[in-house]
């Protein structure tokens, strides 16, 4: 692989995008405050820490627990987040049974020692996850105790312009976090990433949940979220977000004449086309019309914090 | 056991090398510590003399800690030959202390997984094999991108001294693994074709299956399976065949231990979860002091569980080059004290690959 040293200072320039300073990853752009941070997995004692935060026992392999993405909207206050724990906590909650490989189907049948546990949680760590959004805004905050309008998605009929971005636009940032990683002991891979790209006249990133059981099952949990940046930044941006779950078991491949071993799915782009959709949502973040009269002070503030 | 006669026919066969082979072993050894691959013809030449080695090895490697016994026929130059009928059988290790000054300290390591750059930490940290005794718990291959070099010097340097290093299977040493993570196709495409990778799995299947230190450390790539209570039941069991789906083999390299009461299965396959007792009565009943394994990425590079009575080492720093891990061995004196050795991954600029920064791509 090539190295990248980074959007040229040209197109930068150009954009009117201004990279962030002492070694951290990422740029403001059009109102935009765009950031990844990635850090290594979590040791045993904040892995102890989060299990008992989530209340399980159980957790991916490999947990970046400090690692994240997030979209900060000057004009509204509005951030977009994409970060471990949030995800886990969809874990938790969708709780899907285990998933039996074919090796622990024919356990049953073996002799079994007089004292045993069988664990049936969730192993492939599948999580309903497609980001966190909150308001940086005190506005939002007072709306939220107030229970009323705050802000969420709903669901649209437009769909994000693959035509806008499709076209090679120089690339002003790109990164790669990943939020978690499971080997599935050897048995197949349960990933969690997200993939972010910032261009001239917009953003778009793609967070991924990617299931292979080796010999059972192939699953892939998408969401792509496409910004398309205002000509004025105060305004309230339009995001979209397409929510696309596939899913097929490996026998069900075989049928139609793709390979049965795990040698040829190792990246799921190959194969996405070829599982079929489970589920399939297109979405609008709707905002408060009370946040788009924000001035950006808040934004000064928090721009501090960060 | 043949040890006594396999080490005194180690010894004659040793002697009796021409300076010629030696040397072609020690260049070759040369070449694969700067990561460059032998050559098809010499890695089957070299396989085969690492399977006569191998083939000897019992399926408890029998490991000793610098300087065991101390008699006077341990004086280090002593001659090559021992002053006993050939009728006596001597065990393997009192033959090979007599040819060769006794290594400072044993090492024990656990997964490298094909980081070759971090292997060379590894070795800057602890010491240079031979003068280091390093037993390695298997997984050298797959995930990382120098499977083929990784596992290639480490046979090399098992054949060139047989008692300094002893290397054990891991579940990664196996065909049907590695030809979904990794080493198959590095085989593949740093050759051209697959021999390689046949021969290194055939080697494989010879590694010998666990390790005792000084008859008090019981070492696995994985852990204990409820077909085995006794070391001696581990000894009979044939080994020479790719690891099975189940049973006894199979849990020794792939089971981990867990915070369970007794036995645990997992829905996800091959290997048991074995509980605090469980261990408890396994140590008691060989009376050893505690089992190292290795087998599940620990941040810390080590860590104890139940008790100080099973130990997790970890030695592939900053795993798959993104975990951002440190990684460790546990270092034993002739004393069997213990100390664990931290190190981190080798720095970017002795590295080949890969780039730190991600090519940006248009993903859609």
């Amino acid at each position: 692989m090539a190295d990248w040293d980074g959007a040229s200072d040209g197109d930068l320039k150009a954009a009117g995008a201004e990279p962030l300073s002492d070694g951290r990853r990422g740029l403001r752009l059009k109102g935009w405050h765009i950031e990844s941070i990635k850090r290594p997995i979590l040791g045993s004692l904040a892995r102890q820490e989060l299990e008992e935060k989530l209340g399980t026992s159980h957790l991916p392999e490999m947990v970046f627990g400090d690692s994240s993405l997030f979209l900060l909207h000057a004009g509204t206050g509005i951030k977009l987040h994409f970060n471990a724990f949030d995800a886990l906590k969809g874990w938790m909650q969708e709780a899907l049974p285990p998933v039996e490989v074919p090796a622990a189907a024919k356990w049953k049948f073996r002799s079994k020692p007089s004292q045993q546990v069988i664990l049936d949680y969730d192993y492939t760590f599948t999580t309903p996850y497609c980001g966190s959004e909150t308001s940086e805004s005190e506005l939002e905050k007072t709306i939220l105790e107030d229970g009323c309008c705050s802000l969420h998605w709903e669901d649209c009929d437009e769909r994000i312009d693959l035509a806008v971005l499709s076209m090679k636009e120089p690339i002003l940032f790109y990164d790669e976090v990943v939020l978690y990683e499971d080997e599935l002991a050897d048995n197949g891979v349960s990933l969690l990433t997200v993939k972010v790209r910032v261009m001239p006249s917009c953003w778009f990133l793609l967070l991924r949940y990617w299931l292979r059981v080796d010999g059972v099952l192939m699953r892939l949990r998408d969401t792509r979220v496409y910004c398309s940046f205002a000509s004025d930044d105060k305004v309230k941006p339009t995001i979209i977000r397409e929510n696309c779950w596939r899913e097929a078991t490996i026998e069900s491949l075989s049928v139609q004449g793709f390979p049965s071993g795990s040698a040829a799915y190792a990246d799921p782009n190959l194969i996405s086309q070829n599982l079929p959709i489970v589920k399939n949502k297109t979405q609008r973040l709707k905002i408060p019309s009370s946040l788009s009269e924000h001035d950006g002070g808040n934004f000064n503030a928090s721009k501090k914090q960060l | 056991m043949i040890r006594g006669k396999r080490g005194r026919e180690e010894i004659g066969w040793r002697r009796s090398r021409g300076t010629g082979e030696m040397s072609d072993l020690d260049r070759q050894i040369e070449q694969l510590k700067r990561c460059e691959p032998l050559k098809e013809s010499e890695v089957k030449a070299l396989c085969l003399k690492a399977m006569e080695i191998l083939v000897e090895e019992s399926n408890v490697q029998r490991v000793d800690a610098p300087v065991t016994v101390r008699s006077p026929l341990m004086d280090p130059f002593f001659s090559a030959f021992p002053p006993f009928p050939s009728a006596i059988s001597l065990p393997r290790n009192v033959c090979s202390v007599l040819v060769r000054l006794p290594p400072i300290c044993s090492e024990i390591c656990g997964d490298i997984h094909g980081q070759f750059y971090d292997m060379k930490e590894l070795f800057k940290v602890g010491g240079d094999c031979p003068k280091t005794n390093y037993l390695f718990l298997g997984d050298f291959v797959d995930r990382g991108f120098y499977s083929v070099e990784t596992f290639l010097l480490l046979l090399a340097l098992k054949v060139r001294y047989p008692d300094r290093i002893t290397l054990i299977r891991g579940n990664h040493e196996s065909r049907q693994i590695t030809q979904v993570y990794g080493f198959y196709d590095e085989c593949l495409r740093k050759y051209g074709s697959v021999n390689v990778w046949r021969y290194c799995t055939d080697i494989f299947d010879y590694l010998s299956l666990s390790a005792l230190i000084e008859n008090k450390i019981f070492s696995v790539h994985g852990g204990l399976s409820p077909a085995i209570t006794t070391l001696d039941q581990i000894r009979t069991i044939d080994r020479k065949q790719e690891v099975p789906h189940d049973g006894a083999m199979c849990d020794l390299l792939w089971s981990d231990p867990e915070d369970v009461d007794g036995w645990g299965l997992s829905p996800r396959g091959a290997g048991y979860l074995f509980g605090g007792n469980v261990v408890t009565s396994f140590n008691h009943s060989n009376n050893i002091d505690y089992i190292c394994r290795a087998h599940q990425l620990v941040m810390e590079g080590y860590k104890w569980m139940f008790n100080n009575q099973i130990v997790t080492v970890w030695s592939a720093p900053n795993y798959c080059y993104r975990c951002g891990n440190v990684a460790a061995i546990l270092v034993l004196d002739e004393n069997l004290n213990q100390q664990f050795t931290v190190f981190e991954a080798a720095p970017h600029e002795s590295r080949g690959v890969p780039s730190k920064k991600p090519a940006p791509d248009y993903f859609l």
